[in-house]
């Protein structure tokens, strides 16, 4: 369970929340029910009292104290009710005192008597004995025989026993119950959420890529419908200012072709006059190759802005990734050769992919083009290719000057260079539009393959294509596949390496392009 | 021969039309797709060049009326749209040939006169200039008597240039002749298969044949025997 998880939290809250009512509600009810028991306990020791009043009243001047107890055993019944009595006369004489109660809750003689002076009207208080605490009401009566305190108790074991079986009942009651809050609070809450779940799975699927799916709207007339609606809106307004902007782009890309072909002709022509002034000639030259960059540009960004808008699947066929890498080394070697680098094609084998073909060429030319580039000379450029599960592995290693950590994220970003490969640059007089790589990563992320660079600065950097391959094309190649060691350098030396694919992988070369 | 070009871009046509009769073309230029529509029933025309992105008639439209009286009369489309559907689109509604903007003006004539030729062009098995002599047939180079051994690119890069000696062959040219347009935009590679052709074919020999014109490209030319002198 995530802690930070909203369900989680509501959950928590609904808990502490229902706990601190319930505690507020326990609370009320048990002192609510001790006032109540202890005021109707002392009601009933005052009607008692006033029985004895009574008697006390009633009695002619000179009763003996003899009567009086006969009177109380016979209208009071202490001992049968269970009920204390002691009768004290000014200043301190005991005139009765009731005997144990049937139930032996208290030892009536073990009751202190009232310290200190007596009360001026009823008052009851609580008296610890052995047996249990007893509730004592105490009320000073005067007659005309003198002033007497009636003192008549009962025990309150009963009433405590009640109250403490309440505390133990509500005590118990409070963990399950908020157990009960939070568990159900936590299901409902995840329940109300699911629909945000799943509007949040499917918002993660929406890429620039895919701006015309939407949310699914949930019907539920609620703020998550509204939300649902309100993204949806949102979403719409994303996909038109995206297709704006890819329009701008390739409006833009349109709009500069004409202009440029006049430029460019213009000055070709005055390049062509044999009655140009060499240095002039030399001048226009170099306008000439800054308008071939703009050139360069123009269709990089158009291709780009092709791709974006979904284009490369127009010729969705297999292709063999293996023979094709392989030719375009060959294609490329003169190249590098020239700029004294050594291209190798290490483990080139049959693998089928499903893409367009040309784009496909055009990654592994850009990336070889941007490998021998960047490897000074006496370096080496390597591109192998390798089956993996599920799929297939293109990378191509050079040891070159490699890309500073700070810059690796932002190689694929358009117009980027990292500062040490500007200057490395400056005698490629092509100069690059620096649009090679986002092709690159635009051709892979058309073909759904993901595309990472590791790089070393100094050392050289690597980078690494894994396309996706079908399920029907897994079976085919495998078994033979597997039993070449997958780094040996399948006979790699310069210009031969399509000869130099091993007896196997021509095999299964020609199983998958039978199956296929 | 005449030539129409129907382009809004005044610049552009001025540029291309200048061109053309340098070539020893008659040219005709109207501003947009009704003009030319009206130009090309009023005039014998050879062939026209047709800019898609015109004003009031658009150029496809254009294409698609003049094909109804003129079934034959050659059309090259220029446009600045290169996407492989508007190229199909294109030929479909009957446009003979299709250059993308920016093209190179070499391009432009290499292609107008393979559609002027209608029959194709008589071809020679052995190509000369100067003492260089290639056969087409058996791809053997010489060059003063002795065999020059070439790789297939090589070979295929001398062969385009020697197509029309004389005329310079931008990179871009050479580039979607012999290689294809993976290579676009990305690297030197003709510069560099122009160089080791060079060291091939010229460095073992006083006279130069392959020349670079800076900005533009390449051709192939004999030394001019009487080297115009600069005026100072």
């Amino acid at each position: 369970m995530n802690h930070r998880s909203l369900a989680f939290r509501l959950a928590v809250w609904y808990a502490l929340l229902l706990s601190a009512t319930f505690s507020l509600v326990a609370m009320g009810m048990y002192f609510g029910l001790a006032q109540y028991l202890r005021s109707s306990l002392s009601d009933s020791l005052r009607r008692r009292s006033v029985q004895v009043e009574e008697i006390l009243r009633g009695a002619p001047v000179a009763i003996a104290d003899a009567a009086i107890a006969t009177a109380i055993n016979t209208r009071v019944a202490p001992e049968f009710n269970n009920r204390f009595v002691r009768i004290t006369r000014l200043p301190a004489t005991v005139v009765y005192r009731s005997g144990r109660p049937a139930d032996r809750s208290f030892d009536p003689a073990a009751i202190a008597r009232l310290a200190g002076p007596w009360p001026a009207r009823s008052a009851s208080r609580r008296v610890a004995t052995s047996d249990g605490p007893v509730m004592i009401s105490a009320t000073p009566i005067a007659t005309r025989s003198g002033r007497y305190l009636v003192e008549l108790g009962t025990s309150i074991e009963p009433m405590d026993s009640v109250l403490h079986r309440l505390l133990g009942l509500l005590g118990m009651l409070l963990p399950v119950l908020v157990a009960c809050a939070a568990g159900g609070g936590y299901l409902l809450v995840k329940r109300a959420l699911r629909p945000v779940e799943h509007m949040s799975q499917t918002a993660a699927q929406i890429s620039v890529q895919n701006l015309d799916e939407r949310l699914p709207v949930m019907q539920t007339g609620d703020a998550l419908q509204q939300l649902s609606l309100s993204l949806n809106h949102m979403l719409g307004r994303l996909r038109d200012s995206v297709q704006a902007s890819r329009r701008f782009l390739a409006d833009a890309s349109h709009e500069l072709r004409t202009p440029l072909t006049v430029i460019k002709g213009e000055l070709q022509e005055i390049v062509r006059d044999e009655e140009c002034p060499a240095e002039l000639r030399e001048r226009i030259g170099s306008t000439l190759e800054e308008v071939a960059r703009l050139e360069r540009l123009v269709s990089g960004l158009l291709v780009l802005s092709r791709l974006d808008a979904g284009d490369a699947q127009r010729e969705w066929v297999d292709v063999d990734l293996g023979e094709l890498a392989s030719s375009t080394v060959e294609q490329m070697r003169l190249v590098a050769d020239d700029r004294g680098v050594q291209l190798d094609a290490v483990g080139l084998r049959a693998l089928t992919v499903r893409g367009d073909r040309s784009r496909l060429k055009q990654v592994i030319v850009n990336l070889l083009d941007n490998a021998i580039k960047f490897t000074p000379r006496g370096g080496t450029v390597s591109l192998r290719t390798e089956l993996r599960p599920g799929c297939a592995l293109l990378e191509v290693r050079d040891t070159g000057i490699g890309i500073p950590p700070a810059a690796l994220p932002h190689v694929f970003e358009r117009f980027f260079r990292a500062d040490e490969a500007r200057t490395r640059d400056g005698d490629a007089a092509d100069g690059g539009a620096g649009l090679g790589l986002s092709i690159v990563r635009s051709i892979c992320t058309a073909h759904g393959a993901e595309i990472d660079v590791e790089s070393t600065p100094g050392r050289g950097s690597c980078f690494r294509l894994k396309f996706p391959r079908p399920a029907s094309l897994h079976s085919a190649p495998a078994p033979s596949l597997h039993a070449v060691p997958g780094s040996a350098p399948a006979d790699s030396a310069p210009g031969r390496g399509a000869a130099g694919e091993s007896r196997e992988a021509l095999a299964a070369n020609a199983i998958s392009r039978g199956e296929n | 021969m005449r030539i129409l070009i129907v382009e809004d871009d005044p610049k552009l046509a001025e540029f291309v039309a200048r061109g053309l009769r340098a070539e020893r073309f008659a040219v005709d230029l109207a501003g947009d797709g009704a003009q030319g529509l009206r130009y090309i029933e009023s005039y014998e025309y050879d062939l026209v060049i047709l800019d898609l992105m015109l004003p009031q008639l658009s150029g496809s439209e254009v294409l698609r009326r003049l094909r109804g009286s003129h079934p034959t009369l050659p059309v090259l489309v220029l446009t600045a749209r290169d996407a492989t559907e508007d190229k199909v689109a294109h030929f479909e509604a009957g446009a003979d040939d299709y250059l993308t903007k920016p093209f190179d003006f070499a391009e432009l004539v290499v292609r107008i006169k393979a559609l002027l030729r209608r029959t194709p062009a008589p071809r020679t098995d052995v190509l000369r200039i100067g003492d260089l002599e290639v056969n087409r047939l058996t791809q053997h180079v010489r060059r003063g008597g002795q065999r020059v051994e070439l790789t297939a690119k090589e070979y295929g890069v001398l062969e385009y240039l020697l197509s029309s000696p004389g005329r310079v062959f931008s990179r871009t040219m050479i580039l979607e002749h012999v290689w294809d347009q993976s290579f676009e935009g990305v690297t030197n590679i003709v510069d560099v298969y122009v160089r080791y052709l060079r060291r091939k074919l010229d460095d073992p020999f006083p006279t130069k044949l392959i020349h670079t014109v800076r900005g533009v490209g390449y051709c192939l030319r004999e030394p001019e025997p009487r080297r115009q002198v600069e005026p100072p």
